[in-house]
């Protein structure tokens, strides 16, 4: 079955882009503007992978993980996206329970490569450290 | 109305009316600082809300540059990548104005760990490798045996670096000549620490220009037809980096001889 991706994101130009690209290669995608929809989405269709956007307007994106785990309806993955990696942020999201952090603009070459890791490493039970997904 | 000073007035006439002015100039001052920040602010903002069209633009064209869509021929890829590359480099200046703009916010912080100045020289240079070959200039590098490693912010002293050596490669003229040197600084007031040289036999700064290439937005040739193109932050960033660190920045130079910029981190980092 094809591989589920949630993705959280305020702008709609940069689902777009996304959309097409996971689309392209093989996913299913869904998307969500803001913390209410993406928690309802997450519960309603459990997706594989959460790509979480930071910023969603005034709302912050890691307040989806809290969300979902207070409800025990937390995704697989989830991997952060962000517009200026630092490493106060990296903390922040892997805390939150990230699996990743990522740049944006995100390679489009390399996001389906990242995905297929991310999986096998959850499924490895490679639970607690971040995957070295780039092999 | 507010008094001003005239040579009728008594002593006690004038007290009043100099610390009136004082008043004044401290509300003037105040308003300033203000309108200052909230410019900061909008640049954050404006920075921060350009990358997002960016990176849709950028990421639908990796899409096409990589075949997802299908293939393309020589001439549609090579179009494709000039849209990748004119993005990133318009990134990379947004990037730099947002790193800007945080600094004068005061929100920028170092993520410190025990690094080798060697290693950072090393990878930036290696970044640096198709541009230098572009311009036909030679490089060397010459760092002194033995240095210790220094409690950095590996980010920010390569950040540095690039910027510097960057700046060496665009402002010499091609087949030109371009170092970096790394050694022990003499003591600082943060005690031991390394110096950093980056040299180039490039256009060279006049001398009275040597704190304005320091300066945020300001560019020794500021007309429109001027040859090198940027923010005009780099210099002022890479300053607030070296200063974060307690290290110092300054240079050397000579028109139509060439450049040398110095920055110095201490070993045990200012906390």
């Amino acid at each position: 079955m094809d591989v589920h991706v949630l993705l959280v994101e305020d702008s709609a130009l940069v689902v777009d882009a996304l959309r097409l690209l996971l689309e392209e290669t093989g996913h299913r995608v869904s998307a969500a503007f803001n913390v209410r929809q993406a928690v309802d989405v997450a519960r309603a269709e459990r997706p594989d992978i959460i790509l979480l956007d930071l910023t969603l307007g005034r709302e912050d994106g890691l307040d989806v993980l809290g969300e979902l785990s207070r409800t025990d309806n937390l995704p697989p993955v989830a991997v952060a996206l962000t517009g200026h990696d630092n490493p106060e942020t990296r903390e922040r999201c892997i805390e939150a329970g990230c699996l990743d952090v990522l740049t944006k603009p995100i390679s489009a070459l390399q996001l389906p490569s990242l995905i297929r890791g991310w999986l096998a490493g959850r499924r490895a039970g490679d639970a607690g450290s971040p995957s070295d997904p780039a092999a | 109305m507010p008094r001003t000073l005239t040579d009728e007035m008594s002593l006690e006439q004038r007290m009043g009316a100099l610390q009136e002015q004082n008043l004044q100039l401290a509300r003037t001052i105040a308003e300033l600082r203000n309108q200052d920040a909230l410019k900061t602010q909008f640049l954050s903002n404006i920075s921060h809300d350009l990358r997002t069209p960016l990176t849709a633009i950028i990421t639908h064209a990796e899409i096409l540059r990589d075949g997802i869509l299908g293939a393309l021929d020589e001439r549609q890829a090579e179009s494709i990548s000039g849209i990748i590359s004119g993005g990133r480099q318009l990134l990379g200046m947004v990037n730099e104005i947002l790193t800007y703009a945080r600094g004068e916010a005061n929100q920028l912080s170092l993520s410190r760990s025990e690094i080798s100045i060697e290693s950072v020289i090393e990878q930036v240079c290696a970044m640096s490798e198709s541009l230098i070959a572009k311009k036909e200039h030679s490089l060397s590098v010459d760092i002194e045996q033995g240095l210790p490693p220094v409690a950095a912010d590996r980010d920010k002293i390569a950040h540095v670096l690039a910027n510097l050596l960057g700046n060496a490669i665009d402002f010499t003229p091609p087949g030109g000549r371009v170092w970096i040197a790394a050694r022990m600084a003499p003591d600082t007031e943060h005690g031991p620490a390394i110096l950093i040289e980056v040299g180039d036999t490039g256009i060279g700064i006049a001398p009275e220009h040597f704190d304005l290439v320091f300066r945020e937005f300001a560019q020794v040739d500021a007309s429109n037809s001027r040859s090198h193109h940027g923010t005009g932050l780099g210099l002022a960033i890479a300053h607030k980096f070296v200063e974060l660190h307690g290290g110092r920045i300054w240079l050397e130079s000579t028109v139509g001889v060439g450049s040398r910029f110095y920055f110095t981190i201490p070993v045990r980092s200012a906390s």
